[in-house]
Formats: structure tokens, sequence, C-alpha cells
């Protein structure tokens, strides 16, 4: 089983950001693999380790997001196909990254691509349903687990009711939630020999996609601070206290119907 | 020739709730500030009650979409069903609550239509040549002012971010129109082994009013015990942070955060919740909130009203008593 995933490079939602003019600065030597992509890479490596098969990652972005694929790599992923753009991180959204990385799927052999539920950024969540729709191949979202049963890849799928299974058959695309597993931390093994596992890297411009494919459909106008909360009361003492002070500040129409 | 603006309510999202009629009546609202009519399409299975529930909700047309294939729950038959009447719709924007179902539903329709797509706002317009917004990015640490061209634009909002005023009067429901969807047959499409639903909970966790939130400090079944007689007395809905799901000691359903749900009730009470960022992102928005937590630099403090610095274990029995008390008194 050949699974691709696609993966992107992001800042640590942790690190201080700042503001500038209405645009958001985020902590540009605090890049990471996205989280929920770190999922993704972890459940096609269990997957491959038991079943057999190679995992090859992919990635849109600049130069400097190949330090992400290296850690990806050192994980344990095979190889690695780097698309690089000089689109800025402002004119890049949803819909044209996930026209060049279904491009690039086009002219690679998969049985399956997992990607990262949505990026830990900009939490949009649209760009697996948009590439396994260009593909035209089956999709699952937010898949919570996964199996490999007789041909078919059984995903556990969380909802907002319940849970569902179902079974995907190849070729066919599934989003990662991060609640699947606790992603790998590479090892020094891991790390010096993913030195010379394959990267290649292509320019955008030999996807032959045209201008207006390569143009980003939504535009962030600017970014502010989100109103903050004021810390409230911290009460410390003997339970009894802090509970009789509790209702007393409470006030009644928060417990009532 | 009036231009539509298109509430979508598919039965994969669930029943249409009091909130769920506000959050339409607030569609409706900004459809008619920037000169369109307003319509629903209802989605799949019980759409015909479903529909009943719209009444007071303003709109001008009623699309009905009920085939067999869409009793599945799988997105492929509701994809078709959702493109196709949008096609012949022809709306100038298409609007979804914003929840885990909608959310792969817009990123499929917006490459199957070309359609460039906004998800999971929180406050949008709409304008003369698409619509605006404002989302929640890096974990809910900012708002970005977000803006997209075209036709149809399609929106996810969020339940509970709706100031929606009461319907002037009973408006009557127009007659549904019925919209004929095919479902082409594909040989290779996913089929579904079991649909798993979590023992019933009283209410929708993304529209409960008071929650009580369970974390890390609620380690064990007397721990849990606390916790669910605390929502009983509270008629609260009971939530969990990621570790408490991700042990299986609560629901993955019940999750609140970046990753599970949310929520935006009156009163949240966070139970042994440290107050990690990716679980603040899911609850900031509540109106009132209480933290219980034995550290006195947990970060959930900082965005409590109220915080009480102890072991959860002795003050949830108080808690439970004072509460039993007032209950009786009542």
């Amino acid at each position: 089983m050949n699974i691709v995933v696609c993966i992107k490079q992001v800042p640590d939602i942790e690190a201080p950001a700042r503001l500038e003019g209405g645009e958001l600065k985020p902590d540009m030597s605090r890049m990471v693999l996205n989280a929920y992509d770190a999922s993704a890479v972890e459940a096609a490596l269990v997957l491959t380790e038991k079943h057999g098969g190679e995992v090859s990652l992919l990635l849109a972005g600049p130069e400097s997001a190949s330090e992400t694929i290296r850690k990806a790599l050192a994980m344990g992923a095979h190889r690695a196909l780097h698309i690089v753009t000089d689109i800025s991180p402002d004119e890049m959204d949803s819909a044209n990254s996930a026209i060049l990385l279904a491009e690039a799927l086009k002219k690679m052999e998969f049985d399956f691509v997992f990607c990262g539920k949505q990026s830990q950024d900009s939490d949009a969540g649209l760009a697996g349903a948009m590439i396994a729709q260009k593909l035209g191949v089956p999709f699952v979202g937010n898949a919570t687990a996964l199996e490999w049963s007789e041909e078919e890849l059984v995903v556990t799928r969380q909802d907002d009711r319940g849970r569902e299974r179902i079974a995907l058959p190849s070729p066919g695309l599934v989003t990662c939630s991060n609640d699947m597993n606790e992603p790998r931390i590479a090892g020094l093994r891991g790390i010096m020999q993913a030195k010379s596992k394959p990267l290649e890297t292509t320019p955008v411009s030999e996807l032959g996609l045209s201008a207006a494919e390569l143009k980003a459909r939504t535009v962030v106008r600017s970014v502010e601070e989100k109103p903050g909360r004021q810390a409230g009361v911290k009460l410390e003492g003997e339970p009894e206290e802090l509970v009789r002070e509790m209702f007393r500040l409470l006030p009644e129409e928060y417990l009532n119907e | 020739m009036s231009e539509w603006v298109v509430v979508c309510l598919d039965s994969r999202d669930g029943e249409i709730s009091a909130s769920t009629l506000s959050w339409v009546r607030e569609c409706q609202s900004r459809a008619q500030q920037a000169g369109y009519q307003t319509g629903a399409l209802v989605i799949g299975p019980g759409s015909k009650e479903r529909i009943e529930k719209l009444e007071g909700a303003g709109l001008s047309r009623i699309w009905r979409v009920q085939s067999e294939a869409l009793e599945s729950p799988l997105n492929a038959p509701h994809l078709q069903a959702i493109e196709q009447a949008l096609r012949t719709i022809a709306p100038k924007a298409a609007v979804f609550p914003s929840s885990e179902s909608s959310r792969e539903m817009l990123g499929a329709l917006a490459s199957a239509l070309d359609a460039p797509a906004l998800p999971d706002l929180v406050s949008y317009s709409f304008t003369e040549e698409g619509a605006e917004g404002k989302r929640p990015v890096m974990a809910s640490r900012f708002l970005a002012r977000v803006s997209a061209d075209g036709t149809p634009v399609l929106l996810s909002v969020r339940p509970g971010s709706s100031t929606a005023p009461p319907a002037g009067g009973p408006v009557p429901l127009p007659e549904p129109e019925i919209i004929e969807v095919k479902h082409p047959d594909r040989d290779r499409t996913a089929r579904l082994l079991e649909q798993l639903m979590p023992d019933g909970q009283r209410t929708n966790l993304a529209e409960a009013e008071k929650i009580v939130a369970a974390g890390r400090g609620v380690r064990d079944p007397e721990g849990v015990q606390l916790i669910e007689e605390l929502a009983g007395l509270l008629n609260a809905s009971i939530g969990a942070s990621r570790a408490l799901t991700e042990s299986g000691v609560f629901d993955p359903s019940l999750q609140i955060g970046q990753t599970g749900k949310v929520v935006s009730p009156r009163l949240y009470i966070a139970v042994g919740i440290s107050g990690a960022i990716q679980h603040v992102a899911g609850m900031i928005n509540s109106d009132f909130i209480v933290a219980i937590n034995r550290d006195p630099d947990a970060p959930i403090f900082d965005i409590a009203d109220i915080g009480l610095v102890g072991d959860l274990y002795k003050i949830l029995p108080l808690l439970i008593e004072e509460l039993k008390k007032r209950g009786g008194d009542g």
C-alpha cells in the first residue's frame, strides 16, 4: 500500500505572534510541521510498517519549508516531493494550495492520500476535500482511526454527533484528526537517515497551471487581536469558603434556566 | 430578477433547533441588508418535518431534496445533492452551519462549483461581489477579516454567533419546491460499515446553555460521577478536554477545543482543566467561566471570571450539596 501524505509548514501556534498594521507576523523562526499532518504521517507509517508499502510526502511551499520535510522524513517516510513556490503566504489559500497538491498527485502513484484535517494556523479544513474532488476519488473527513482489511481501508470518522466506520477502496483520500495517534519523535538514527532520503523538488511552473488557477480565491483583509478576556477573581482558601464565595459572586441568572 | 441567498440545512447536521432558527433569521436579515432574498435548501431524510420548524424565519422560498440515497450519512450522496441543487437554484451565496460535516462539504463543493469558500465565520455580510466576514485563526488568538468574490460564494457560519432580532410576527412558510437529483453509480466508492451513536446527551454541545467540562484533574470514576452529578443538578451538558476523550473516559463527541467542538454557553464550569491554548480555543466565547483547579498558576485562571484554587474532589461535593439545598428551597 503506497500512501502520499500532504504536509504543510505552519507557525507554531504557541509561539508569540505580533500584529503590525493589521498584518499577522508569526515568529518565522518557529515554523513547524502542522500537528494534524504529523498525525497523518504517523498513521501512514503505522499502516505501511504493518502491511508493507511506502510513504511519500508532498508539500507545496517556499524553499525554507524543506526543513519541515526533513523532519517528517526523519519520522520514517521514504521520500518526498517539494513543490517550490514563491507565492507569499498571504496569497496562498485552501483553493490554490489544493490545486497545486492535486496537480502533483495526478502525476504520482498512490493507493491513498492522507492529509491533516485542517491546518493549525488557519483552521480552515477545506484543502483535503478540495483535493479529493479534483482527483475524483472518494474521501472520508476527520478520521480518528484507520485499519487495513481485505484490500480496503477501514476508517473511523468522528462526526459532530457520533462515529461512523467506513470502508474506503483505493484510490481514496482521508483527512486525519490529531486524536488518531501520538506522532513519533524522530530519533538520531532517523534524522541521519533522512539526510540521504530522496527529496525531489519541482518549481510550480512545471505543473503547467495557469495564473488564474494559481490565484487565491479568498483574501485576508486584516487580522485583529481577539477582544481579550479579563481574568476575574481567583479564590484561594478552604473549600467551604471557596464554594460560599463562588455562590456569592456568581450572578444568579447563570444558574437559572 | 431577484437574487438569492440560500441556507443549506442538511440532515447530516441534525435537527433544526431554536438556535438553528435564529441562525437562519440572522442570515435572512444580513441578506436583506444587501438586497437579497433568502431561501432554505433542506436536504435528506425528515426534510418535511424539518421544514415545519422553519416557520417564522422569514424565508421567501424553500427547496427540498429527498432521495433514498440521502439516508446514508456518507458525504458522497449529500455532496451530489447539494451540488445539483445549487446549480439549479444558482444563488449569490450559500450558507452552511459550521460543523464537522459541513466543513468537508464546503471544500468539496468549492472545487465542484469552482466557487470561493469562507469557512467557520463568526460574523459576516454579503457584498456586491460576494461576501466578507471574520473568522478566528491561530487557535482563536486572532480574528481575521476575510472576503471572497464569486458566485456562488460558500460560507459556513458558527451557531451561537447570532444576534438576530425576533421575527416580526408569524410569516407563513412558502410551499416547498422539490428538486430532483441524480446519484450516479460509481463502482469505487466508500461504504458504510456501521454507525455508532453515543448515549444520548440532552442537548447538542455546540448549542448548550450550560456546560460542565472535565479535564485531566478528573482522574477516576468517582470524579466522573461528581461531574455527572453537578451537570445533572445544573441541567448542564457535559464536555471534556482532549486528555479525557483520548483516554476513553468520555466519548470523543464531547471534546471541546480546537480539534473538537467550539461552544459558547452562558455558563462554563471548567473542572480540572489547565487551560491549554487548544482547549481555550473551543470555549473562550462562553459568557461566564468558572474554573476549578489545584494549580494556582493554571492558565485557565487567566480567562475565568471566577477561579477556585483547590482540590476538585473536595470542592465539587460541597458545590453539589449547596445546589441540592437550593433546589430543595425552590
